[in-house]
């Protein structure tokens, strides 16, 4: 085993290791003390500070996974909704660094959606308001199973119905808007760093 | 040697660490091997809020295939799937989840804690299928009475005989009118219910339960990152006489001696390590009859209409229990055998996915269902069967090469159908105590996810179709143990850390007064 290296120090100078612990009954009461603490610097993240950067979808894609989270979550009273809290962004990040059949979920199913408001309407899905995007979403409207539907837009929509959810929950804005009506909000939890040695 | 001990023990965990603290306070020298390295719970753990994380609650995906229970909170504590990797048939999916740190599950257990009762010990005497284990309760009832203390476990006692009670923390607790109804219900159906039984404290881990205690006599010295490769075996006696192990950092090998080898690494990293070594298998029962308990997750989500509206008043919802399986017992079902029983729990929101809705109507929603919900989940026992079994796939290599499992269970329709029966019973029981059913299924979790595998290498009589003896000894080297749940002959519905700490107690005595009279 290679030896630690406080043991190494040790051996080096050639003292046992209580010897090097501080002893705080011999020390004169009022020599000044050298601070035995290092200062923990508070850090930020990048979102507290910064909008993400899409770089996923398209631009029309992009417009469209917007104004549909902006659907399924709009603002309800204090708490903002999905459009306010850069959901669409998230997604864009999250869907991109996910397996392919996720990717491919999202991607056929925005195609899917600007399809059917043009087809509808002559519109994209992004220009729609929400009672026109009504039928296009209907299958959302369908009971819960456990395998979910077979159709892969319905599938979509219902994917994308939990992910705007969860996002938007978990997200800075909407704890720091209901943190005093919930108190789950803003999901403090247990958070286990890397464990190596 | 370098090391004076007599008995090496691999694996930390329930099992590794009960055997640790059983020996070491009869004055015998241990040294235990952990593959994983050893939990600091003040450096190693921390307060975050989910919005500083960086994939915001969602984890980074991909990263766990097979770990459901995974979150981006706890994503550190599992074992690496690419640096541990197993296989399995692709239509035969197998979701293995593994923690290797010292201390192992128990780290992060769930800390149910139910006996077995003679319809597991006893199981064919009962209905002709599959073994009885080779030993019965009465043999067992002495070490579970000195277990629960120690896990200082709750509970309340209710005279059960396919649930048998032990040394409970009472819980006397009062029940909310919610679960008083649910339990009304079951009454009438002549289902029992029961309080849950759970071990208590802020930690109810190997690392404060027995490794302390283990460590305090002197007789204990663990070392961590040290992944068996191999038990090695004496030409001249046939007797095991070592373990080679690697540094899970640096890889370096290592050989280890021993009088006594004792394996706790788990049910399938036993089971591999038994496999790799070429040992313990005369019976070919090795790897085979692998089962774990079938787990039908929210089998039923409802809602409590009087708890409607947003803010349901003190003492409506909350706190939960235990549906004790009643199937098969004094009566015979047509289409399954054997039987199943039920958490519940009342409070919290369903989840919107359950809503058939979006936009305001799902937030009304879920502003008027807020503390509103309850749920079931199902576990149910698995038949043990040979055909389901673990293999060497010496094609695979682990990061440290060592051969990886090829896996391969899959549920019958004993499974199905019990699990079939278990939702209707659920929904039955729920529509009976008044509340609105929202969802149902009966779709079991993959084999594996219960985390609570089982069988693999197991106890029984007959030294040619079992793989070790009552006493956790292979039938065929006296002085290699394996004492985790793989020794399971079936498993009932029950969690079963309890029983996989009580055998491990009755086997470190047996093994001691062995030790003692040198028939060891």
């Amino acid at each position: 085993m290679p030896m630690k290296r406080r043991q190494a120090i040790q051996s080096l100078v050639g003292i046992p290791a209580v010897a090097a612990m501080p002893l705080p009954a011999a020390a004169d009461a009022t020599t000044p003390r050298v601070a035995v603490e290092t200062p923990k610097t508070p850090v930020s993240v990048a979102d507290a500070v910064a909008g993400g950067l899409p770089r996923f979808f398209s631009a029309e894609e992009l417009a469209a996974l917007g104004r549909l989270a902006e659907i399924l979550l709009p603002a309800h009273g204090v708490a903002p909704g999905a459009g306010q809290v850069g959901v669409a962004e998230f997604l864009d990040f999250l869907v991109s660094q996910s397996p392919p059949k996720r990717a491919a979920l999202y991607r056929d199913g925005l195609a899917k959606l600007n399809a059917e408001a043009r087809r509808r309407y002559g519109k994209t899905f992004a220009d729609l308001t929400a009672e026109q995007a009504e039928p296009v979403l209907q299958p959302l409207r369908e009971p819960w199973t456990y395998h979910g539907p077979s159709d892969p837009f319905a599938r979509f929509l219902a994917a994308a119905k939990e992910d705007v959810f969860t996002a938007t929950v978990n997200s800075r804005e909407w704890a720091a808007a209901m943190s005093r009506r919930v108190r789950s909000a803003g999901g403090l939890g247990a958070y286990w760093y890397p464990i190596e040695d | 040697m370098k090391s004076d001990h007599e008995v090496l023990i691999i694996g930390s965990g329930a099992s590794g660490g009960m055997v640790a603290h059983e020996l070491t306070r009869k004055g015998i020298k241990c040294l235990m091997l952990d593959a994983g390295p050893s939990v600091d719970f003040d450096r190693h753990r921390t307060l975050k809020h989910v919005y500083d994380l960086p994939y915001r609650g969602f984890g980074r995906p991909g990263r766990f295939p097979h770990v459901t229970q995974a979150t981006e909170f706890n994503a550190n504590v599992w074992a690496d799937e690419t640096q541990n990797p197993y296989t399995y048939d692709p239509a035969d999916p197998y979701y293995w989840v593994r923690v290797r740190l010292v201390g192992g599950k128990t780290l992060f257990w769930g800390r149910a804690s139910w006996r077995l009762s003679d319809y597991e010990f006893r199981g064919k005497d009962h209905d002709g299928f599959g073994d009885n284990w080779p030993v019965r309760y009465q043999d067992l009832a002495p070490y579970y009475d000195r277990v629960e203390p120690m896990f200082r476990v709750s509970g309340r006692k209710e005279g059960l005989p396919q649930l048998p009670d032990g040394i409970f923390l009472e819980d006397n607790s009062p029940d909310s009118q919610a679960v008083e109804r649910f339990v009304a219900s079951a009454r009438r159906m002549r289902i029992p219910t029961t309080k849950q039984r759970r071990a208590t404290g802020e930690l109810a881990s190997s690392v404060n339960l027995l490794l302390p205690e283990a460590l305090a006599t002197g007789n204990l010295t663990i070392v961590s990152n040290a992944i068996a490769r191999e038990i090695t075996t004496d030409r001249s006696t046939g007797l095991a006489n070592g373990v080679h192990f690697v540094d899970r950092r640096s890889k370096q090998d290592y050989w280890v001696g021993a009088r006594v080898v004792v394996v706790g690494a788990s049910c399938l990293e036993s089971t591999r390590l038994l496999l790799n070594s070429g040992l313990a298998n005369s019976s070919g029962a090795l790897g085979h009859y692998l089962f774990d308990q079938i787990y039908v997750k929210n089998i039923v989500t409802c809602i409590v209409p009087e708890a409607r509206g947003g803010r349901p008043p003190r003492g409506l919802t909350g706190g939960g229990g235990y549906v004790v399986r009643f199937r098969n017992l004094e009566t015979r079902e047509k289409k399954f055998l054997r039987g199943y029983s039920f958490d519940f729990g009342s409070g919290g929101t369903p989840h919107p996915r359950y809503f058939p809705l979006y936009g305001e109507a799902l937030q009304k929603e879920l502003a008027d269902t807020a503390g509103a919900a309850f749920g079931m989940t199902c576990m149910g026992e698995v038949l043990p069967r040979y055909e389901n079994h673990v293999r060497i796939n010496k094609d695979v290599t682990d990061a440290w090469g060592i051969p990886v499992l090829h896996i391969q269970q899959k549920y019958g329709e004993n499974e199905y159908e019990m699990a079939k029966d278990a939702r209707s019973v659920a929904e039955e029981l729920c529509r009976g105590a008044g509340f609105e059913v929202l969802a149902s299924h009966a779709q079991m979790v993959p084999p594996g996810e219960s985390i609570h595998e089982l069988g693999a290498c197991r106890m029984g009589d007959n030294p040619r179709t079992s793989v070790l003896n009552q006493f956790q000894q292979t039938h065929d080297i006296r002085n290699l143990f394996v004492v985790d749940g793989s020794s399971f002959v079936s498993g009932g519905c029950q969690n079963p850390t309890l029983t996989i700490l009580a055998l491990a107690m009755r086997s470190s005595e047996y093994l001691a007064e062995q030790m003692r009279t040198r028939a060891i």
